[in-house]
């Protein structure tokens, strides 16, 4: 389990950022008069088109898997979200931050969370 | 040798160290440090890549490193220079081992087998090189069994097999169907990245 302050910070802030740059992006695209689903599904794409290249970069600096997983996550689930909105209300950019920040700290967390319960169930397998 | 996974690892060579060097090796460097400490006796590691493992190697071992990659072994060249012990570098395929049955007391890996075509033969040839109870200690990224995470590595797998590893191989079992036994796996990020450790029979 990652303890080390740099690489945790490095994957919190790398999440909530592109987090929110995939939310933004998705509500500039999708127009509330969209039906959902097609909102979702664009911004699903548009999510990992973005952190796939964000992953690639900051891996560099955080790691290979620990970042690249959590960040493809965040995108999905970050333009999936923002796809749902901007179909019932336009988006703006700082409603855009907000959302995609809190799916990228939430993807994350809960991929710290996932890889926890992994440890401590080996480690009950070992005792 | 296989010429165009030896073609592809070159292409990988130039930008390796920089897309690996930092980043990865520093995230990963307790654990490996922790596999590899367990060295005895004459090693055979694969693939030593542009060696940046090299520093988490203990020292004072007797260590063979192979690689497919002429340019990968030159980047190695100066790290294997520098290493406080026996460290030859070897350009060979793992499908080519022609090192005599049973010449080595361990084998080490560290992210091999995502990319050697045929994981199962190459296990093989370790296993023969190997001496009987020789040990394999392994540290490898490999597929998942947990969605959403198992169809992300298998979306990925097609785009990064063209310059890279496969993202979604399962080594464990390929290191089972090579003939290794008491496989035990220890999990380093989900279960995705991890320390295999096995015992040839």
């Amino acid at each position: 389990m990652e303890r080390r302050p740099y690489f945790v910070l490095g994957d919190f802030g790398s999440n909530l950022l592109v987090g929110a740059l995939v939310a933004v992006a998705t509500g500039a695209v999708v127009g509330d008069a969209w039906p959902m689903a097609l909102g979702m599904g664009l911004g699903m794409l548009l999510g990992d088109l973005i952190a796939l290249p964000a992953a690639v970069a900051l891996s560099m600096l955080f790691g290979a898997m620990e970042l690249m997983l959590p960040l493809m996550l965040t995108g999905m689930v970050a333009g999936m979200a923002a796809g749902m909105a901007g179909t019932a209300t336009a988006l703006g950019t700082a409603d855009g931050v907000v959302l995609g920040g809190v799916c990228g700290l939430v993807v994350c967390a809960g991929t710290y969370a996932f890889n926890g319960y992994l440890h401590a169930r080996h480690r009950r397998e070992q005792s | 040798m296989d010429i165009e996974t030896r073609r592809k690892w070159d292409n990988a060579a130039r930008g390796y160290a920089l897309m690996n060097g930092r980043g990865p090796e520093w995230r990963w460097a307790p654990p490996k440090r922790r596999l590899f400490s367990e060295m005895s006796g004459r090693v055979l590691f694969l693939a030593v890549g542009p060696g940046l493992d090299i520093q988490f190697f203990p020292p004072g071992r007797e260590i063979v490193g192979l690689d497919i990659s002429p340019m990968m072994l030159e980047a190695a060249a100066p790290l294997a220079e520098a290493y406080e012990g026996t460290l030859e570098l070897r350009l060979l395929d793992v499908h080519d081992l022609d090192e005599p049955t049973g010449s080595f007391d361990q084998a080490f890996t560290s992210c091999t087998f995502c990319s050697v075509p045929d994981p199962v033969a190459g296990l093989e040839a370790v296993r023969r090189v190997l001496k009987p109870g020789g040990s394999l200690g392994m540290f490898e990224h490999t597929g998942s069994r947990f969605f959403p995470f198992s169809a992300m590595l298998d979306v990925m797998t097609p785009l990064t097999w063209r310059f890279g590893p496969e993202m979604n191989r399962d080594t464990v079992a390929n290191v089972t169907r090579a003939g290794f036994v008491d496989v035990r796996v220890e999990p380093v990020y989900l279960d995705v990245v991890k320390i295999i450790r096995a015992v040839a029979s």
